[in-house]
């Protein structure tokens, strides 16, 4: 049974695209065929992530307007198996997607059998969110500790309630997990950012992960390299717990405490 | 300054004294209103009045439901055909509306239980569609209400010249063949002087029932049994709004009776939206955005530091907004 996820904020600048590229390479890794679909038409930036810019033929919006096959539009990731990216139209806009035009790619997937299927939300909450999120069957909320970035996702819960596929015919809702991205503990104790707890009482959904405020993600981004890949890296490492609780697995929340720095840490930096 | 300026169209909820219209027969509702104004002239004067159709409505037969109604009743309706047919001309709405502004009250508008009536479709005044039920449930309310209180309603009087609420259905005093006299209000029985019988209407408590009027339902009140989030409005018409959970910023629940919220009141809430100044707001922290009850409004930086954040009730009383920790 194919499951779609959607990657979503409210909030632009989160984490979505980076968290997308490492839900997506984590479930490939583990064995599940899994597609990752970039949904920001006209300011893609999801294959930049994944490193596959250069191999950009068709796109999301050519195979909604059957000018392509799916075959000819899907880009094999080179490092893992399994994985697959459909990227977005940098010329076109929102407008180009219809939701007939979507249903009929998700079918095309279904058919393909793919297990998951990631799908890349633009931020905002018109059109181009409103699109990403109607096939849905699970969300990730992903969100900041701070106060717009809470306000927004509780915004976009409220959409997913209502403008779903799921809520519009009736049938279970969408299963929604919070996850927290650039979490910085040492701002969190000093009352300059949200803690956990604040987020998780005011969004009032199941937490998925922490992911820690990290130079790796930058650096990941750079060398086109999905951030779940690098085990070196503490992001990379959260990531990888968000994965195992995806697939139900259970597993204690780490990256919310200050790392202690010992002496010589301290005086070095 | 842009033509934009120069208008603005806004919603409006504003009370008016309603003439209902017991009777078909025009002498009889000319001297029925000459002997209402001539009891406060200088109060009736100029003041509008919304022309309450519905009751001929019925007599004619013209009423949502149609005929189908009329096989189900019995003896009242027997009764109430004949005096119909007693007014053998059916009532004309030009001379209806020259009578009523003869005695110096301005119709502005007419209400009808269904606007493809004979009457709805020749009166010259825009319509209002009332739903019977609504109305039938509201007068039973409050006349339950004043029953049980302890407080004579519609304090005010004529002489003070002041806002009177009349629920639809006051003000008429024209008698229909077969009902009991209208009741007389203890003061006005005693002083003699220029009361309304709107008071009268609100004290007693035999509302009398048009046949084949549906029966009286209490509405259940509307759950909620997850968050409300930002940017959802949530609008419980006609009973009590229950949220089972968090109401969140930018959020508004919105109801015409009370409001319970069993977590955090982030976002806005408004009760008594129709008017009932009697409903409240109840949650277990208050953190709202605004609060308000019938109309009367507080917004969060008003509420004093010690009621936030606590479980607390809002109501009104008098005019003033009251906020107290549960």
């Amino acid at each position: 049974m194919t499951k779609t996820i959607v990657v979503t904020s409210g909030k632009g600048g989160v984490g979505k695209t980076t968290t997308s590229a490492s839900i997506a390479t984590g479930l490939a890794r583990r064995g599940y065929k899994t597609v990752v679909i970039d949904f920001d038409v006209g300011l893609r930036n999801l294959d930049l992530i994944m490193g596959c810019e250069r191999r950009v033929v068709y796109d999301l919006v050519n195979l909604v307007n059957q000018e392509a096959s799916l075959h000819q539009t899907l880009i094999k990731d080179k490092r893992v198996e399994n994985l697959y990216i459909l990227p977005a139209s940098q010329t076109r806009d929102k407008d180009a997607l219809t939701i007939e035009g979507i249903a009929r790619v998700m079918h095309k997937l279904r058919k393909s059998e793919f297990d998951y299927i990631i799908c890349d939300s633009p931020a905002g909450i018109e059109r181009g969110a409103k699109m990403a999120l109607y096939f849905a069957d699970e969300a990730i909320v992903t969100t900041n500790p701070e106060v717009s970035s809470v306000r927004d996702s509780d915004r976009i819960l409220g959409i997913l309630q209502s403008e779903s596929k799921r809520s519009k015919m009736n049938e279970d809702p969408v299963r929604e997990h919070l996850l927290i991205t650039r979490y910085n503990p040492s701002r969190v104790k000093e009352g300059q950012m949200l803690s956990v707890d604040d987020i998780v009482d005011l969004l009032a959904i199941p937490l998925l992960g922490i992911i820690p405020e990290s130079p790796s993600v930058l650096e990941s981004s750079n060398a086109g390299k999905p951030v779940i890949l690098d085990e070196e890296s503490l992001a990379g490492q959260a990531y990888a717990d968000a994965i195992d609780r995806l697939l139900g697995e259970s597993k204690p929340h780490r990256f919310m405490e200050a790392e202690k720095k010992g002496f010589l840490k301290r005086l070095f930096g | 300054m842009s033509s934009n300026n120069a208008v603005e169209l806004k919603g409006g909820m504003y009370t008016f004294m309603s003439l209902r219209l017991r009777s078909g027969d025009l002498d009889a509702i000319d001297a029925a209103l000459a002997d209402k104004v001539h009891q406060a002239p200088a109060f009736f004067k100029d003041t509008p009045v919304v022309v309450d159709l519905t009751d001929l409505e019925w007599l004619e037969g013209e009423r949502p439901g149609g005929d189908d109604d009329r096989d189900a009743v019995g003896a009242d309706e027997t009764n109430r055909s004949d005096a119909s047919a007693d007014s053998c001309t059916l009532l004309d709405a030009g001379a209806l509306l020259a009578c009523i502004r003869r005695h110096k009250l301005q119709p502005v508008v007419a209400s009808s239980s269904n606007k493809s009536s004979r009457l709805a479709r020749s009166i010259a005044l825009p319509l209002i569609e009332v739903d019977m039920r609504r109305r039938k449930r509201r007068a039973q309310a409050q006349a339950e209400v004043a029953s049980v209180s302890n407080e004579v309603p519609g304090g005010e009087t004529a002489d003070s010249g002041k806002r009177i609420e009349s629920p639809s259905g006051s003000g008429s005093g024209i008698g229909r063949p077969d009902t009991a006299p209208t009741v007389r209000s203890p003061a006005e029985s005693q002083t003699g002087g220029p009361h309304l019988d709107a008071d009268a209407n609100m004290q007693s408590v035999d509302v009398p029932a048009l046949p084949g009027e549906i029966e009286y339902v209490i509405k259940s009140p509307t759950l909620v049994n997850r968050p409300v989030r930002s940017g959802q409005q949530i609008y419980a018409r006609d009973t009590d709004l229950i949220i089972m959970g968090q109401v969140g910023p930018g959020a508004e629940v919105i109801a015409d009776n009370n409001i319970h919220v069993y977590g955090p009141l982030r976002g806005r809430a408004l009760c008594g939206v129709s008017g009932n100044t009697r409903t409240r707001i109840f949650c277990q922290s208050l953190e709202a955005e605004l609060v308000s009850v019938a109309g009367t409004y507080r917004m969060l930086e008003t509420i004093p530091e010690e009621l936030r954040g606590r479980p607390a009730q809002i109501w009104l009383d008098k005019d003033r907004l009251n906020i107290e920790p549960l």
